[in-house]
C-alpha cells in the first residue's frame, strides 16, 4: 500500500480510518499481493483491446482468472459499419485467443455504445448486425449501452437494444453517464422496467455514493468502477461495502486507453482485506456476484476458469514460442538483455 | 459432392435424442435458417469429442468436438444452385466468426462447393496469428494439399517450422516437397544458427530429394550438433538422398549409419 504514515498526517482527509486502521496502515507490507494470496478474481468490465500483453501477465499473476470485455467506442468515432463488424469480431476472435494465451478466460458483451448511437445513419446499420453477434458463444450480455449525453438518439437505441436483450435472454450491462449521473441512472432504470425487464437481468455500472441506494433498492445489480480521478477510488469503495454489504454489488476496473488500472479489482480486494472486510464479502464483490449476474446468459461455465486454464502449447502466436513448457514466459524487466 | 448422409450417420452415433431432434428441425431450412443454426449450434449441441478413425472426404474427424461436426453437416446442407447466394451466406459466417466458428469453417473447406472461391479464406488462415485458426488449415485438412500453389504451400510449411509446430501433421507433406521449400529451410536454419537458435530436426525430412552443395554443408553441420535429434535427422537425410557425397558423409558416422540401416531410427523418432 502506498500510503505512508507521514503523508497521512500531512493530509489526514485522505485517510479517515479508525485508529486501528491507522495502526495497520503503518505496518502493511509493501506488496499488497500478500493480502490476496489464493484469492481469485473476475473483472466484469475491462477493455483489453486497448491494453498490452504485460497487463495480461499482471492480471493472471494477481489472480484474475476471467474477464468480461464490453463493446465500447475506440476513443474516436467509427466512420463505417465495417469497423464495427471487425471490432465485434475481434472481441470474439483475436482478443479471446490472446487472453487464452495467458490463461485468462475472456467473455464479452456486445452492443452499440451510447456515444456512437448519436450517429443515427450508422447506428441503424449496426442494429442490423448486432443479432449476428449476440448469439455467439461466450457473449454474456448486451453492453455497454445506455446514456452518455442523454440525447433522444441515445434513448432510442438503448430501448431497441433492451428489446434485443429480451429476445436473446441476455443480461444488460448499462453504462451510466459522467455528467448528470444521478438523473441518467434513474432514467436508465425506469426505461428498463418500462420494457418489462427483470432488474435481476440488469447490471447498472459506474455507480457512486449518490446512485447506489436507488439501484439496490429497485433490485438491480450495482457495479462500481475503480478508476482514478473520474470514477470510484478504492478507499471510498471499502466504505461502501461496509455500509451496503456485498449483496448484488460488484467491482470492476473498466481499464481502457485512459489512465486506468487493470489491477483495480485485486488491489481493492487487498484494501478490503486490510480494512477488515470479511473474506466472504470480498469474494462476493470481486468474483461471485459478477459470475451470478452474467451467468444468466447461459454462456459462463465456471469449470473453464475455476481450475487453472490449460494453456495449449501448440497455440503459439506471432512466431513467438510464447508458452514454452506450458508456462507464460517471464521477461526480466530489469534486464538490459533481450534474447 | 455431398457427404451429408455420411456425416449425419456419424453424428447420430454421438448425439442425444434431444440433439438429433434439434438438428432434424433445421435440416430442411433455407440458407438463412441454416446460417443461424450454424451460429447457434453450441447452444444446443455438446462439445463431446468424436472418437473415430473414420476418414470422410479425406478428412480425419478424430477428436473433433461434436458441435464442430454438426456445423460441418449444416454447411453441407446449404443449397449451392445459386452460387452468389451460397457464397454470400458462407462469407458472412467467415466475416463474423467467433473462434470456434472460424475453426469449424476452415476445417470444412474441403467440403464446400466451388473450392477455388475459398482460396483467400484458406491463405488468410495461414496468415493468422490465431493458433486455433492456423492449426485448422494446417492439420487434418486436405485443402492445402489439393489447392494451394507452391508459394502458398511453402508459406504454410515454413510458418509451421518457424512456430515449432509439428509438420508431420500436415497432409501431403512429402508429396508436395519441392526445391524452393528445401532451399528456404536451409536459409531459415542459417538465420537461426547465426542467432544462436535452432530449427526443429524433423524439418530436414523435406530436403532429401532436393540435396545440393549448400544443403549438404548444412547436413555436415547437423552431424556435428550437440543435439542428438540433429544427428538423427542428418543420418536420415543422407540415407534417403541420391546425392552421392551425402551418402559418403553418413559412412563417417558408423553408429548412426547402422541405426538407419536397421530402421532403429526413422522420421517418426523425431515427430514430437
Amino acid at each position: 500500500m502506498c500510503q505512508k504514515h507521514s503523508e497521512i498526517s500531512q493530509n489526514p482527509s485522505h485517510f479517515e480510518g479508525t485508529a486501528e486502521e491507522h495502526e495497520l496502515s503503518k505496518t502493511v507490507q509493501a506488496n499488497y499481493m500478500d493480502y490476496i494470496k489464493d484469492m481469485k478474481f473476475f473483472d466484469p468490465h475491462i477493455h483489453m483491446t486497448s491494453r498490452t500483453t504485460d497487463d495480461y501477465t499482471s492480471l493472471i499473476d494477481a489472480g484474475v482468472v476471467a474477464i468480461i470485455e464490453p463493446a465500447f467506442w475506440l476513443g474516436q468515432p467509427r466512420t463505417g459499419l465495417a469497423s464495427f463488424k471487425d471490432y465485434f469480431s475481434s472481441l470474439v476472435g483475436w482478443e479471446r485467443f490472446r487472453s487464452s494465451q495467458f490463461g485468462i478466460k475472456h467473455y464479452c458483451t456486445i452492443g452499440l455504445n451510447s456515444r456512437e448511437a448519436n450517429n443515427e445513419a450508422l447506428a441503424e446499420q449496426v442494429m442490423e448486425i448486432l443479432p449476428l453477434f449476440l448469439y455467439k458463444e461466450g457473449v454474456v450480455g448486451v453492453g455497454e449501452i445506455g446514456f452518455d449525453d442523454q440525447t433522444a438518439a441515445e434513448e432510442k437505441y438503448y430501448r431497441l437494444q433492451l428489446e434485443l436483450s429480451k429476445d436473446a435472454g441476455l443480461p444488460v450491462q448499462v453504462h451510466t453517464p459522467h455528467r448528470d449521473k444521478k438523473k441518467g441512472t434513474e432514467l436508465s432504470m425506469s426505461i428498463a422496467l418500462e420494457h418489462g425487464i427483470d432488474p435481476s437481468m440488469v447490471i447498472i455500472d459506474h455507480n457512486n455514493e449518490e446512485t447506489v441506494e436507488s439501484v439496490l433498492d429497485q433490485g438491480f445489480w450495482a457495479a462500481f468502477t475503480i478508476y482514478p480521478f473520474t470514477k470510484m477510488g478504492n478507499e471510498r469503495m471499502v466504505e461502501l461495502v461496509k455500509k451496503y454489504g456485498s449483496e448484488r454489488i460488484m467491482i470492476n476496473s473498466a481499464a481502457d486507453w485512459g489512465i486506468s488500472d487493470p489491477l483495480a479489482v485485486p488491489k481493492t480486494a487487498a484494501l478490503m482485506k486490510i480494512k477488515g472486510i470479511s473474506d466472504e464479502d470480498i469474494r462476493l464483490v470481486t468474483y461471485q456476484n459478477a459470475i451470478d449476474a452474467f451467468a444468466q446468459s447461459g454462456q459462463i461455465n465456471v469449470a473453464d476458469f475455476e481450475s487453472p486454464l490449460v494453456i495449449d502449447q501448440s497455440l503459439k502466436f506471432n512466431g513467438n514460442t510464447v508458452l514454452r513448457g506450458g508456462q507464460i514466459p517471464r521477461v526480466d524487466k530489469n534486464s538490459i538483455f533481450i534474447s | 459432392m455431398s457427404f451429408s448422409i455420411q456425416l449425419f450417420e456419424k453424428i447420430k452415433q454421438y448425439a442425444s435424442p434431444k440433439e438429433i431432434s434439434w438438428i432434424e428441425a433445421k435440416i430442411n431450412g433455407n440458407l438463412q435458417t441454416l446460417q443461424t443454426a450454424f451460429v447457434a449450434t453450441p447452444r444446443f449441441i455438446s462439445k463431446n469429442p468424436i472418437q473415430s478413425t473414420d476418414i470422410i472426404n479425406d478428412v480425419c474427424i478424430n477428436e473433433w468436438p461434436l458441435d464442430r461436426l454438426v456445423r460441418l453437416y449444416l454447411l453441407t446442407l446449404l443449397n449451392s444452385t445459386d452460387k452468389e447466394a451460397y457464397t454470400k451466406t458462407i462469407d458472412t459466417l467467415f466475416e463474423t466468426a467467433e473462434n470456434n466458428e472460424a475453426v469449424a469453417l476452415i476445417s470444412s473447406l474441403p467440403f464446400l462447393v466451388f473450392p477455388d472461391y475459398w482460396m483467400l479464406r484458406a491463405t488468410d488462415a495461414v496468415r493468422s496469428n490465431n493458433g486455433l485458426i492456423f492449426d485448422a488449415i494446417a492439420f487434418q485438412n486436405p485443402y492445402p494439399k489439393q489447392h494451394f500453389s507452391e508459394l502458398a504451400w511453402n508459406q504454410l510449411v515454413l510458418k509451421c517450422i518457424f512456430n515449432d509446430k509439428s509438420i508431420h501433421r500436415i497432409q501431403g507433406l512429402n508429396e508436395r516437397a519441392n526445391q524452393e521449400l528445401a532451399n528456404s529451410i536451409s536459409y531459415l536454419a542459417h538465420e537461426r544458427w547465426a542467432a544462436g537458435r535452432t530449427i526443429p530436426a524433423q524439418a530436414w525430412r523435406l530436403v532429401s530429394r532436393f540435396m545440393n552443395d549448400m544443403i549438404l554443408s548444412d547436413i555436415c553441420t547437423l552431424f556435428l550438433s550437440q543435439n542428438s535429434n540433429d544427428n538423427i535427422a542428418a543420418a536420415l537425410v543422407c540415407n534417403e538422398t541420391d546425392f552421392l557425397a551425402a551418402k559418403e558423409e553418413l559412412k563417417k558416422y558408423f553408429e548412426l549409419y547402422q541405426s538407419v540401416q536397421n530402421e532403429q531410427i526413422t522420421w517418426q523418432t523425431l515427430e514430437a
